[in-house]
């Protein structure tokens, strides 16, 4: 192979892909023209095509990254997504007590869990981002507000998942605003929202394509106290 | 081609839990040591872990094995969420204190998770480079520096930098022969 003489005019545009893939895979680019790239990958498939080619190059290189022994971290990352679903009661043992402290338990047990207007909480955040929001769901409706952090800027969005048991992440649409509702009935305590960093208009394939900026749990605003 | 990691992305693309598990006892070292090279912050790089491998159950569905082995899908995953974290530091923490608290270890003996060709196809095509401009590439995959980072290492302004590199790049593919 004899080294081939640096061309003196700029990198044909034929190439122009080629080269913007090779930067993405390398890591070069900053977080907008990465957000770029990402927002092409769900479109291009020719262009996703040159980005998997370039992996498989550059992976002759992942020889040189040691092992690190990792502590098991199976138990919290089961927890994310796949959350168990609250209990009817968690008063059950003190049946043992008596018939009729049980059933004043079991009454006041009934109107904390069950109460008329449903209304859980969760708190998206990461320790990575200063991105920070406060969602709660009252009457089947999900009001999510940005309380730290900068809204997307022009070349990117914020869009709302929400991942219930072993589905797959379903879209609540884009957070444009400082705070937005949504209709959302049906929702249990348990159920994941993140917020992930898309392509303006959102992401394209109906599944997070950006990064995951911050996640939550939804829970009952009893399960704290 | 055998392929173990591939075979556990497919079935975890069905759902199967006890893949899930299993996939993570044989690539979580591995990837570990992808994100702790990039962030070069214990902490940060496990909960970074965790994020990788929410990831993969719900996007290993997207593997295509048809396309590359299941380590380097992986890795990429891996290498993509440890680079956007870095550039989105507020800080943007210098990644020379990285670099000289992490110097470049040995190449390994190769792992039957990465074929054993590739290693030394991309290391004869960038001993075809200039040596600092090899070394820019090198750094720049295994430690995710950025252009800002590059040129202030090499001393030289950013367009420069970013022209050397682009460079390099294309005669990289030339060699690589595809």
């Amino acid at each position: 192979m004899t080294e081939l003489p640096i061309p003196p005019h700029p990198i044909p545009p034929r190439d122009e892909d080629d080269v913007l893939a090779a930067e993405y895979v390398l890591g070069v680019l900053d977080l907008a023209e990465r957000a770029a790239v990402e927002m092409r990958l769900g479109r291009e498939p020719a262009f996703a095509a040159l980005v998997t080619r370039w992996e498989a190059d550059f992976a002759g290189l992942n020889d040189d990254y040691p092992d690190v022994p990792a502590p098991d971290l199976m138990p919290q990352i089961e927890a994310r997504l796949f959350p168990q679903p609250p209990r009817r009661s968690r008063f059950g043992s003190f049946w043992a007590w008596g018939t009729a402290v049980a059933t004043a338990v079991a009454l006041v047990a009934y109107l904390a869990l069950t109460p008329p207007t449903p209304s859980l909480v969760a708190t998206l955040a990461a320790d990575t981002n200063t991105l920070r929001f406060e969602a709660e769901v009252t009457q089947d409706r999900l009001t999510i507000t940005r309380v730290a952090g900068s809204p997307a800027d022009s070349a990117s969005s914020h869009e709302l998942w929400i991942i219930v048991g072993d589905n797959p992440p379903v879209s609540l649409g884009l957070i444009d605003a400082t705070s937005e509702t949504i209709s959302l009935p049906g929702i249990a305590a348990g159920a994941v929202l993140a917020v992930s960093l898309e392509q303006p208009g959102g992401s394209a394939t109906g599944q997070p394509d950006g990064p995951i900026l911050v996640t939550g749990v939804l829970a009952g605003v009893l399960a704290g106290a | 081609m055998d392929d173990p990691v591939a075979d556990l992305l497919i079935k975890i693309a069905a759902q199967d839990r006890a893949a899930f598990r299993h996939l993570y006892s044989l690539a979580a070292s591995k990837l570990m040591g992808v994100l702790l090279r990039i962030l070069n912050n214990r902490a940060e790089s496990e909960d970074a872990l965790q994020e990788v491998f929410t990831r993969v159950w719900l996007k290993a569905a997207r593997f295509d094995a048809d396309k590359g082995r299941g380590m380097t899908w992986l890795i990429a995953l891996s290498r993509n969420l440890a680079i956007d974290r870095l550039r989105a530091r507020p800080d943007h923490v210098s990644d020379d204190d990285a670099m000289s608290a992490a110097p470049d270890p040995a190449p390994r003996a190769e792992t039957r998770l990465i074929a054993a060709g590739e290693a030394r196809r991309i290391n004869d095509c960038f001993a075809t480079l200039e040596p600092d401009r090899a070394e820019a590439l090198r750094g720049a995959y295994l430690s995710g520096l950025s252009y800002t980072d590059l040129a202030d290492r090499h001393g030289v302004p950013l367009n420069t930098m970013r022209t050397w590199l682009r460079r390099g790049l294309l005669r990289l593919k030339e060699c690589m022969g595809s």
